[in-house]
């Protein structure tokens, strides 16, 4: 008998022990649906969004829950593939809705998936963050998608216009994917390069599988371009152009203006061949907030960081702020709403806030500062800082 | 004008030597076990892995590396060859389903051991040689030399070794090859072997050219696919001939009108030949 | 030793009577799930059964002469954006939209199918196999028919007159009604006299030839109605997803029918039934981590192919003769 309650004395005692001290009462659950790429190409981008969503949770849940009108949660992310397909994602959507009937998705990571799952999302009143860089996953008719990173449509002005003169640069060669982000950035960038006075004089579209370029890049090098610009082109593919563009002797200045790889482009290609390269990156090294980022991220998941990683993880902590803003969770009209109104938000990449009312209809993409890098030694270095309005 | 005409007809032929590397494996398991081998891309994948680990992580020399996945892919043919295919051997069609089943293993193996990101393999040589104006770069050169090295050795087997004469026969006729007392048991389970071998040397080769990661496989499938097509499933001079017909096809094409073009002339060009002549530019006459 | 023997026959019938019975069962079942659960997602995933149904149904038609085509994800998509078309551009009403998907898959096949079909065995596999590709690229090329990589959104949803298909339960019936007409079909067909000829020339061509069977004729029909079966699923598929880009008809698609087909059994009637319900929902099982789903369906399949060469519709017929050699 004694023997006994010493036992559940001390079993008692490890319990009250092991459990976090704040947790006194059984937490509600929050999901959150997380409708990315997992396999196939695609998938890093899509392993990077999901873990940043899960940093931010996991922030939250350590801290025994989110608050939100009274209540508390513990956030529970519910991680689904769509392989990069329409037809994947639709059916992963409707589970999410429809069955989890979670209220939030981060996802998705490709374009064709966000416009095929808008229809559920929208008419169901589901926020969703996408990566989508196609310009018609914002409108005013889609008041629940949010695009928390920046595509080439924010970047590639002010980025153009100040590699263009700090360059010289008169002619452009540029090789882009025959997918739907290729089409759109190809129209996007070589846009900019003529409002920035360079000629485009050589745009090359190939299939996504495509590991050889010697050939287009020997078309491009014909026509004697000062620059190749490789926006829109998945890290394998951009790292293989910028070896073989360098093995077949093109001299000229490589430029990417979206989409932060660098190192898996430094991978793929070599830091000799990469050295000198203009690159778009998102993230300022000497920040403080960006390096507590990277490593708190590798050593949680024991892998290099993806380049949308973090603004990922701002985003979703910037839904997490807009449901404890406006109160509730179920909502959503109101936590749209609220997360609309965030504004100089500090997050991990600096100050950030929507915009997009000129472009899409529809203040819902993020205006983050952005900056020009130089690979160096295979690492990048800051040239010149720049915001949606231009660079210095 | 004529300078880019050159340039491209150089890059062709590189480019079809590559495809041939890509391509050797699959035409012979073809011609021996009669399986069209969708697993062959993985193999080359598994290969490019292999020279990853043995070369820029336990950093060996490259031509160990490469005799590592040599290797390594030999046994695990075989052993494959004895597990998936045995129950096969004569149905062309179940043989055929099997291996889009293990090449959905072996690529989602790897994607579950390896993680989706490309690793970093460095090159083993940079820049390029210029001749008067026409440039091969040296990456290239290097990929090039190593594989006729090997594609003469495997030559000379399949030409004048008693094992690769009984390959051989197999290839000719399996009946009559039988009747002479080649020894099907072990042919069978070789013939994988070596086609997988190929695959991985393949891969081991070209890693520092076109990257590792699971996904590497896709391309020198298609390419192999395209190449044996065009050239008759089976046949080993018809796969040199079609190799080069592809690389000069793809380089002059994408040159002069652009990649979406060349794609489909070549898709085009494919089903001419098989409407035409089924069993490809130098097939035995059976379809 | 006789009376044994006389009684295995007795099992065996009552067992096929009793698994007939079951399997009749379980499909009802299946069938009424989404209606009992009342869940949309369960809705959603009955309906992609049905559309998997229909197209592996055509796959197995074709497969009943001895042919298996690695471009039926192609037909599917052709039926697809064909009667998008219809429906968005010259503003006909859905039920045109179906008919004309079928009467021009149809067509295209009856189109290419002399040439092709003279093709057999690995070589039909190959060149349906670059067919495939080829239809992906050319519809990448015409982005004004096919939207090109973008894709197309905002398909309208099925609609007969007044009564719009727009939600999932409303849907259902429909998907559902299509493919026990669709099974009803192949069942039809092959109780027909054509029936019989596509198995004369399956089981040996030259055979069938000589005792008079217009085998390229015969072939050619099967193709043209698989082929049309699968235009009819592309045309459902388009009205209830909404979206359609080529990428959806990557021969992925394609591979994907196979595998039901196989794994169903690719002779028998109810071998793309079986199949398409068994691993249409398998996803749904893993959706998390997809690379153990794809490692999973190459495990069954090889499994399947080598202890079950006739598909999973042939379980029961083995277990009954196993009890019967006890």
């Amino acid at each position: 008998m004694k023997f006994k309650s010493t036992l559940a004395l001390a079993v008692g005692a490890a319990i009250a022990f092991s459990a976090p001290p704040t947790v006194a009462q059984e937490n509600k659950t929050l999901k959150v649906g997380a409708l990315v790429t997992l396999s196939g190409a695609g998938a890093s981008w899509g392993r990077g969004m999901l873990e940043a969503t899960e940093l931010a949770a996991s922030k939250y849940n350590e801290a025994g829950g989110i608050e939100v009108g009274g209540e508390t949660y513990d956030i529970e992310v519910i991680a689904y593939d769509d392989s990069y397909k329409a037809n994947e994602a639709v059916s992963a959507a409707n589970r999410l809705v429809y069955d989890d009937e979670v209220k939030y998705i981060i996802g998705t990571v490709g374009s064709a998936p966000i416009l095929a799952i808008q229809p559920i999302t929208e008419k169901e009143g589901v926020i969703t963050m996408t990566l989508g860089f196609t310009s018609e996953a914002l409108s005013p008719e889609k008041p629940y998608t949010f695009r928390p990173n920046l595509t080439t449509a924010e970047v590639a002005q002010p980025q153009i216009d100040w590699v263009v003169e700090s360059q010289g640069i008169e002619t452009v060669g540029a090789l882009f994917p025959n997918d739907e982000t290729g089409e759109q950035i190809a129209k996007d960038v070589s846009a900019s390069y003529e409002r920035a006075g360079a000629e485009m004089s050589a745009i090359e579209f190939f299939e996504r599988d495509q590991v050889d370029f010697v050939p287009l890049l020997t078309r491009i090098m014909s026509e004697g371009v000062d620059a190749i610009e490789l926006d829109g082109n998945s890290p394998e593919t951009a790292g293989q152009i910028v070896q073989q563009a360098r093995d077949i002797g093109f001299e000229g200045a490589i430029i990417r203006t979206g989409g932060p790889a660098t190192a898996e482009i430094v991978n793929v290609a070599g830091a000799e061949a990469a050295e000198g390269m203009f690159v778009h990156a998102g993230l300022d090294p000497s920040k403080d907030s960006v390096n507590a980022y990277i490593t708190e991220y590798e050593e949680t998941f024991e892998h290099s960081m993806n380049g949308f990683s973090p603004f990922f993880y701002d985003g979703a902590n910037m839904l997490f702020q807009a449901m404890q803003e406006a109160g509730t969770v179920e909502d959503t009209d109101a936590v749209r709403k609220a997360l609309e109104s965030i504004e100089s938000y500090e997050g991990v990449l600096g100050e950030l806030s929507w915009t997009g009312e000129d472009r899409y209809g529809i203040a819902h993409q993020i205006d983050a500062p952005f900056y020009v890098a130089q690979v160096r030694d295979g690492k990048e270095e800051i040239v010149a800082t720049c915001d949606i309005e231009g660079c210095e | 004008m004529s300078f880019l005409i050159i340039q491209s007809l150089v890059n062709g032929v590189i480019l079809g030597l590559l495809y041939l590397l890509m391509a050797i494996g699959f035409t012979l398991v073809f011609g021996i076990m009669r399986v069209v081998n969708f697993a062959h891309g993985e193999f080359y994948m598994l290969g490019a892995f292999a020279a990853y680990f043995a070369f820029a992580v336990a950093g060996l020399p490259y031509p160990v590396a490469v005799a590592g996945a040599f290797g390594g892919a030999i046994v695990l043919g075989a052993i494959i060859e004895r597990v998936v295919f045995r129950p096969f051997r004569g149905d062309e069609l179940s043989g055929m389903i099997a291996s889009i089943g293990l090449a959905l293993i072996l690529q989602n193996l790897a994607l579950i051991a390896f993680g989706p990101d490309p690793l970093s393999m460095p090159s083993l040589v940079s820049g390029a040689y210029n001749w008067g104006g026409i440039i091969l770069p040296k990456s290239r050169v290097v990929v090039i030399l190593g594989s006729m090295v090997i594609l003469a050795i495997f030559y000379y087997f399949l030409m004048h070794t008693r094992t690769g004469r009984a390959l051989r026969a197999l290839v000719q006729d399996r009946e009559i090859a039988a009747a002479y007392g080649v020894r099907v048991e072990l042919m069978y389970p070789l013939g994988l072997a070596l086609g997988a071998a190929l695959a991985a040397m393949a891969g081991a080769f070209m890693a520092p050219l076109f990257g590792v990661s699971p996904f590497v496989g896709g391309t020198p499938l298609l390419k192999a696919f395209i190449v044996v097509i065009l050239g008759g499933l089976g046949s080993i001079p018809g796969a040199v001939i079609a190799s080069m017909l592809l690389g000069l096809i793809e380089s002059t094409t994408s040159t002069f009108f652009g990649a979406s073009t060349a794609d489909i002339v070549v898709f085009a060009l494919v089903i001419a030949v098989l409407l035409v002549r089924p069993s490809g530019l130098l097939g035995h006459k059976e379809a | 030793m006789e009376k044994s023997t006389a009684q295995t026959g007795v099992t065996q019938a009552s067992f096929w009577t009793v698994g007939r019975g079951a399997f009749a069962l379980a499909l009802l079942a299946a069938a009424l799930f989404p209606v009992i659960s009342g869940s949309t997602f369960h809705f959603h995933i009955a309906i992609m059964i049905c559309l998997a149904i229909i197209a592996t149904m055509g796959l197995g038609v074709i497969a009943r002469v001895g042919q298996l085509s690695l471009c039926h994800g192609a037909f599917v998509g052709v039926g697809a954006y064909t009667s998008m078309l219809m429906v968005m551009r010259l503003e006909l009403p859905f039920m045109a939209g179906v008919v004309a998907a079928v009467v021009v898959t149809s067509l295209v096949a009856a189109l290419i199918g002399g040439p092709l079909l003279r093709l057999r065995g690995v070589y039909f596999v190959l060149i349906t196999f670059a067919l495939n590709e080829l239809f992906r690229l050319v519809m990448l090329e015409f982005p004004g028919l096919s939207g090109g990589s973008s894709g197309i959104a905002n398909i309208p949803a099925a609609s007969f007159g007044s009564l719009v298909l727009d939600e999932k339960a409303t849907f259902y019936p429909l998907a559902l009604i299509s493919a026990v007409l669709v099974v009803a079909l192949v069942a039809l067909v092959d109780r027909s006299m054509i029936g019989r000829r596509f198995s004369a020339v399956e089981e040996n061509i030259t055979l069938a030839e000589s005792t008079g069977i217009a085998t390229a004729r015969t072939q050619n029909l099967a193709f043209i109605i698989g082929s049309g079966i699968a235009g009819f699923a592309g045309a459902l598929m388009a009205h209830y997803i909404g979206f359609l880009s080529p990428e959806t008809f990557h021969f992925e698609l394609s591979v994907s029918y196979i595998i039901m087909l196989v794994v169903g059994g690719r002779l028998a009637l109810w071998g793309p039934v079986v199949g398409a319900l068994i691993l249409t929902p398998l996803p749904e099982f893993l959706r998390g981590a997809m690379e153990f789903q794809h490692v999973f369906y190459g495990v069954a399949l090889i499994v399947i192919l080598s202890f079950l060469p006739n598909g999973l519709v042939s379980l029961p017929d083995r277990l009954a003769r196993l009890g019967g050699r006890k």
